[in-house]
């Protein structure tokens, strides 16, 4: 920082962050190859005469990151020279300040046998066909990785930190009347964990939970009912699904860096705009926030990687976009503070607006009582397949557990329901939220280079009406 | 004895992790160290929005004891961090189960042929230039805005084995990934993806988006339903990923549309599709995998039929083949794919299939199933009806629901001219022709 400052840099700030894991793959009960990844350096950011710059290194004696520093500050100047909008970052207070996870086990005292002894125990409560349903081929995943980082900026925040995060997901291949389908327990791909010690994965209870959920999931492999197609219905969505709709469908769009145009060529803009605040966007019923401060949740963390303080942002509030994610450059274009959103996944990565933990706040019903006034509609409780537009209007979740619905009564399974709708309409169409908010685990993608951020998807039961399914 | 300071040579590094895996008493151990130097410039609005330089000098160390098998990577390459790291990592190793799977590493000495694509005029490109020529060709076609990102690497490995394997290798890429805006919803994507300078063409990735933008406005929805369309190299690219389906470890972990499909018919006659370590002046490569095992040839598909899989020794073993130098340690990946062409330009490929649909790009493709191919993906940047062999209106809200062994076997015409690509969905370099698959199916969004 000293050496950019003395090269006539505005800002600076350097981040020397050591992530460190482990991961853990059976197939069918026989362990691969264990993987053990250490990456550690140091990255720099700066801004002179209004063009950012970043650079990292692996080769951190003083000689190298000097030359490092110099090459960032030489291609800052190429940039100053040309750039028509220059670049400034929100003036915010400075923190000086440790901060963590709490961990009662130590993830580095987990043993690569200790979890390759979990994930045995785990395939062999689903290595016996289940309700006619065989899974003939099992891959369980578990690890953990610990991310260590030291940050430090010329306004003089310095701040150190440590989150162990540990994780369980897993792809199967369900075999019913002869015809392999894919699966995954949790559903969706997504995963189970937080951030903590390996207490999370035991709380889990996995050789009861995974059993659990693949019995649910052989309900949709054996379906064959087929989806009501061109007809007007109600439905019902489990917190699997919708909680990745909150993700794709808010948290995505209401990125300021996306609403900028910076993200343009790579995840992509936004169907929103920079006047967007205060836009009714769904019913008075459509709540959606995004909290990073959730204590064990794997998006977790107090501060972002611009020493700004995270805090809970809404983002939907009663149909209409209230906050944005902001980072230190978008809050200054919006002439705000930032909300702390900027986040890198490791040292050789720039710092970019990501979201924490994205959920739809909780209602007050019961499923039972969103059941009971429906008349004729859909459940779906979870999906596999997903997609949605790079500007977040136009999306689609296939479910892979999903149920007719016909006077407030759950009825016969139906196969892959495809529910595929603008985000206008989705949002629009809530009318009930449930008491049951739940979490699962994803890795969102987004920057160039690409970085996989650890995220929780979250949703209690959602119910929409008059809206449509298709089938594939 | 290597040197204490980091800046250590590859080969040193590789020497060391080698002898300390080895007087710890592996039975095998393969080392990859690299040292990488990646630039990037980052443009959005018709301006610079970063520039970007990573230099790293890792290694990746894979390391076998009784059986046991365990891999893993280190970005601490001194001498402490190295033995520190080799005897963790043996730690956890011990802690491991034999491997019912073990096959030991490749018997060399191997000899590498030449190395993969590499120019060394690419490290210190003027990439700042290249972005405003970008930018300026996108703005003269007629967009108001472009985005985009410059990235040059430069990589050199050097692998050593304890089955005698010991080579080096290097490649340089430029790859140019440009978006322009004439409207919101008028886009166009362009691409130039290329391990020469003397190849790369920014102006004409610039100018491809901006036309193609300028061409987009006034975007139209169509019914679903089933169409012929014509996909771009860079769609092609995405949606047929017979390559990785081709790796021996999705095939056996279920994962793969082509289980017990080999020596079967899976595509249309006309359907080529070759694996390569270094394609001639092509896009990166590499003449050694992650055991040392030279990089070669793969047919994997053959006048449409299933001819190989892609395997390392371990899957190798397991299938009764060779590897096919397609190392991964736990699973075979592709390195470099080659698509076969056809004998038709792009042009008159849309002109015969005179009733149908034109899509330019494709992002966020996603699975219902791999054991069948069941996908969708969504359409992005321009797309354009076909009629009468003409491009005529854009259209938008499009999404592409298929199945891969469906459209394999529904291809009707395949481009004489091919592309490199490599990019944000493109992860493998790829070189690929448009295609015209007839009967895909296409749904849109309700409340549109």
């Amino acid at each position: 920082m000293d050496q950019a400052q003395r090269r006539g840099c505005e800002y600076a700030e350097a981040r020397y962050q050591r992530t460190s894991g482990l991961s853990c793959l059976a197939r069918n009960g026989v362990p691969e190859p264990a993987e053990m990844v250490e990456a550690e350096g140091i990255g720099v950011r700066l801004i002179y005469d209004g063009a950012l710059a970043f650079g990292a290194t692996n080769q951190t004696s003083n000689e190298n990151v000097s030359d490092l520093v110099e090459t960032i500050v030489r291609n800052a100047k190429v940039a100053a020279s040309v750039i028509k909008d220059k670049i400034h970052f929100s003036i915010e207070d400075t923190h000086v300040e440790k901060w963590g996870t709490e961990e009662k086990k130590k993830v580095e005292n987990v043993s690569v046998e200790s979890v390759i002894s979990l994930l045995k125990d785990v395939d062999k409560t689903i290595a016996k066909p289940i309700s006619d349903v065989s899974f003939p081929n099992r891959m369980v995943f578990a690890g953990h990785d610990v991310e260590e980082k030291v940050y430090v900026n010329t306004d003089g925040s310095r701040l150190e930190s440590r989150v162990p995060r540990v994780y369980f997901a897993s792809i199967l291949t369900a075999l019913y009347e002869g015809k392999p389908t894919t699966a995954s327990v949790p559903p969706g791909f997504s995963s189970l964990g937080g951030s903590g010690g390996w207490e999370i994965i035991e709380q889990l209870d996995l050789t009861n939970f995974v059993p659990k959920t693949a019995t649910e999931i052989t309900n949709g492999i054996k379906a064959k009912g087929k989806p009501p197609v061109s007809e007007t219905l109600d439905v019902i969505l489990g917190p699997n699904v919708a909680g990745l709709t909150s993700h794709e469908s808010c948290g995505h769009p209401g990125e300021a860096d996306r609403i900028l145009g910076r993200e343009g060529a790579q995840a992509g803009e936004s169907f929103l705009k920079a006047d967007s605040l205060g836009m009714e966007i769904g019913s008075s019923e459509a709540y959606v926030s995004d909290d990073p401060t959730i204590p064990h949740s794997m998006g977790f963390y107090l501060y972002d990687d611009e020493g700004v303080r995270a805090r809970k942002r809404q983002l939907i509030t009663a149909g209409k976009f209230t906050e944005f994610l902001q980072n230190r450059a978008s809050a200054y274009y919006f002439g705000i503070k930032s909300n702390g959103s900027s986040r890198a996944v490791q040292f050789d990565r720039e710092p970019i607006i990501r979201m924490g933990n994205t959920y739809i706040e909780p209602g007050d019903w019961t499923f039972e009582e969103m059941l009971k006034e429906v008349k004729r509609g859909v459940y779906i409780k979870s999906f596999m397949e997903w997609n949605i537009d790079d500007k977040r209007l136009n999306q689609r979740y296939v479910g892979l557990e999903a149920y007719m619905i016909e006077n407030g009564t759950l009825k016969d399974t139906i196969k892959d329901p495809v529910f595929e709708i603008t985000t206008p309409k989705y949002w629009g169409s809530i009318d009930a939220r449930a008491r049951d908010l739940e979490y699962t685990c994803g890795t969102c993608g987004k920057g160039d280079p690409m970085q996989g951020a650890p995220v929780f998807f979250g949703a209690p039961h959602i119910r929409l009406r008059n809206v449509r399914v298709g089938s594939r | 004895m290597m040197a204490q300071s980091r800046a250590s040579s590859i080969e040193e590094i590789a020497a060391f992790a080698l002898s300390e895996g080895k007087n710890l008493g592996c039975s095998d151990v393969s080392v990859t160290a690299w040292k990488s130097n990646d630039s990037q410039v980052r443009f959005s609005n018709n301006t610079i929005t970063l520039v970007n330089n990573v230099r790293n000098i890792a290694l990746e160390v894979y390391i076998s004891k009784d059986k046991k098998k365990i891999v893993g990577a280190t970005y601490n390459p001194t001498e402490e961090g190295i033995k520190r790291f080799v005897q963790n990592l043996l730690s956890s190793c011990n802690a491991l189960p034999p491997s019912e799977d073990y096959a030991p590493l490749p018997e060399g000495p191997f000899h590498y042929h030449g190395e993969a694509n590499f120019d060394p005029r690419v490290t210190d490109a003027p990439l700042v230039d290249f972005v405003k020529q970008t930018i300026d060709s996108g703005l003269n076609a007629g967009a108001k805005r472009v985005s985009g990102s410059l990235n040059t690497r430069t990589i050199e490995q050097f692998i050593l084995t304890t089955g005698g394997a010991s080579g080096r290798d290097k490649q340089t890429k430029m790859l140019l990934n440009v978006r322009a805006f004439a409207e919101d919803n008028a886009s166009g994507h362009g691409l130039s993806c290329t391990s020469y300078l003397s190849d790369f063409e920014p102006a004409n990735a610039g100018y491809t988006a901006g036309d193609y933008a300028k061409r987009s406005l006034n975007p139209k929805m169509i019914p679903e339903g089933r169409y012929s369309v014509v996909f771009t190299p860079t769609v092609v690219a995405n949606i047929l990923p017979v390559a990785s389906n081709a790796s021996a470890f999705a095939i056996e972990s279920g994962t793969s549309f082509l289980v017990d499909k080999l020596e079967q018919r899976i595509a249309v006659q006309t359907f080529k599709l070759e694996d390569h370590g270094v394609y001639p002046h092509g896009l990166g490569g590499a003449v050694f995998d992650a055991e040392g095992t030279p990089t070669g040839l793969t047919e994997i598909v053959g006048n449409g039929t299933f001819r190989s899989m892609l395997h390392n020794v371990t899957t190798a073993k397991k299938f009764g083949k060779k590897s096919t130098g397609n190392a991964g340690i736990i699973a075979p990946q592709p390195i470099t794919i080659e698509f076969g062409s056809g004998d038709i330009s792009l042009h008159d490929m849309i002109r015969e299939t005179k009733d149908g649909v034109f899509i330019t790009n494709n992002w966020y493709t996603r699975y219902q199933n791999y054991s069948n191919g069941e996908y969708s993906t969504v359409p992005r940047d321009a797309a354009f009806r076909i009629e009468n062999g003409d491009l005529t209106e854009p259209l938008v809200g499009l999404r592409v629901s298929d199945s891969i062994p469906r459209q394999l076997n529904n291809i009707e015409l395949i481009s004489r001219e091919r592309q490199w690509i490599e990019w944000w969905e493109v992860h493998i370099p790829t070189l690929a022709p448009a295609m015209m698959i007839r009967d895909v199916q296409l749904t849109r969004a309700v409340g549109s």
